[in-house]
């Protein structure tokens, strides 16, 4: 744990000193729901079955962009191998890192309710909502860092996300949309989306973990 | 990271004496796409001994250094390290590794302090902070301490990565041409903190042949992946023999390729 928590503060740490990353990250989103506002331009009422979409994509492009840079950065100065070399876990460097991706993502991500708040004029700051968003992000996250550091492994690191993480995706950002939706008060249907999107984020997660030290090997 | 130190003080860079042999590899291979970058080697290093890797670009050095270290996973063969085996790759072995490699495997965002407390913590140091600033005074970086390391010259990366590489104070050493970058002082500071420090075994790859005598008892070269020059320093035999006066330090030993270590 004492591993995983300074591997975390030190991500923290290069995010904040790098600033490339996470302002890259929050001018995407914020850009994005301003584009998305002045576009739709539609009543609250019209627009609400529309947000799930159009939050779940700009979280998922704004996390692209904020964890990408730095597992590229790790792996050419070397900085990953010299983590692979201390006396700790495999599994506890991921945990350090999971977390602090999982950390400034969220940031983003409650940056960017509360703008889609004021620019929709739908109360998206929510328990609830926030439950979903945890739920999602940590699933995200999971497959995420894992494939990041996968990609800083390999050569073909430029269309490793696109090939691999997107398709894995697709599963959790169906689960989210509609359980987003359902938080909204929009029709659902009958599928448990919220309990499929707790499977989902536990799945990564677990499978994430497993993965990362294989992930890591060369 | 506040602790004084005189300049001039000793520094200790190794728990002391490992078990014995402290690096043996037995057949060690590794291949890329059916290309052997490492054929088959074996060889022994002493507890204590310090052996000069040479060989031109692209005779294997870092990639024996690099499966050493446990980086690298072996295609085939094996290989302890300081008692510990290489396929399990555990905690333990790693803490007894210490490694410099061509990069500096350090954070330019994090200031030198940052960078080998962030270390130290990951190595679980109790003393981390008085290792810290310990080393920091030897490399000759602590009034540089709190700057980022992004604006460090070439030279002073290679300081702070020598600090790195000794802070956990690894009773093996292995570095890939660590003096890249150093002046002569750092050249010097080397020597002292890691080429010729009391009761460390090292193997370090290097181009620098004219100064190896300067700290190498043995000497191990290869080519194309294979040993075709075993200089190791050999320990005493039991019971141990009085030397020879005169005797020379390296037992010039020449194994071919694949052949285990006498």
């Amino acid at each position: 744990m004492r591993a995983a928590l300074a591997v975390m503060e030190k991500d923290l740490r290069l995010a904040w000193r790098d600033r490339a990353g996470w302002l890259t990250a929050v001018s995407f989103a914020a850009i994005s729901v301003l584009i998305y506002s002045f576009a739709l331009d539609l009543a609250a009422r019209e627009v609400r079955p529309l947000l799930p979409g159009l939050l779940w994509v700009t979280f998922l492009f704004a996390g692209i962009v904020s964890s990408g840079a730095s597992f590229q950065t790790e792996g050419e100065r070397g900085t990953l191998d010299a983590q692979l070399l201390a006396p700790v876990a495999r599994t506890a460097l991921y945990a350090g890192k999971l977390l602090a991706n999982l950390l400034a993502l969220l940031v983003v991500e409650v940056a960017t309710l509360g703008l889609a708040t004021i620019l929709f004029d739908e109360s998206l700051l929510t328990l609830e909502l926030g439950g979903i968003v945890l739920l999602g992000t940590v699933g995200y996250v999971s497959l995420v860092t894992v494939l990041a550091t996968l990609g800083s492994r390999v050569r073909a690191r430029a269309v490793l996300m696109p090939v691999l993480a997107l398709p894995l995706l697709v599963p959790l950002l169906i689960a989210a949309v509609r359980a987003t939706g359902g938080a909204l008060g929009e029709p659902t249907g009958d599928a448990p989306w919220l309990l499929l999107l707790a499977v989902f984020a536990v799945w990564a997660a677990a499978g994430s973990a497993l993965l990362f030290p294989l992930a890591v090997e060369r | 990271m506040s602790a004084e130190r005189p300049p001039d003080a000793p520094i200790e860079t190794s728990v002391g004496p490992a078990v014995e042999p402290a690096v043996e590899a037995v057949g060690l291979s590794k291949s890329y796409r059916g290309v052997a970058a490492v054929d088959r080697v074996s060889f022994a290093l002493p507890a204590g001994s310090r052996t000069a890797l040479l060989g031109a670009n692209g005779a294997g050095k870092s990639t024996l250094l690099s499966l050493l270290a446990t980086l690298v996973a072996p295609t085939e063969g094996s290989a302890r390290v300081a008692g510990e085996d290489l396929a399990a790759a555990g905690p333990e072995l790693r803490r007894r590794i210490g490694v410099m490699a061509h990069l500096p495997m350090l954070y330019e965002e994090l200031t030198p302090a940052e960078n080998l407390r962030f270390f130290a913590r990951l190595y679980s140091l109790e003393d981390g902070a008085e290792r810290g600033a310990e080393l920091l005074h030897a490399v000759g970086l602590w009034g540089r301490r709190d700057e980022p390391t992004a604006v460090l010259s070439r030279g002073m990366h290679q300081r702070l990565a020598l600090a790195r590489a000794v802070l956990h104070r690894p009773p093996v050493l292995l570095l890939d041409e660590p003096e890249t970058g150093l002046d002569a002082a750092g050249v010097e500071l080397l020597e002292r903190l890691a080429l010729a420090a009391p009761g460390t075994t090292v193997l370090a790859a290097t181009h620098r042949h004219e100064r190896i005598e300067g700290w190498a008892s043995g000497r191990l070269v290869l080519d194309r992946g294979r040993v075709v020059e075993d200089a190791i320093e050999r320990p005493p035999a039991a019971p141990p023999v009085p030397a020879e006066a005169g005797a020379p330090a390296l037992s010039a030993a020449t194994s071919s390729a694949g052949e285990p270590p006498r």
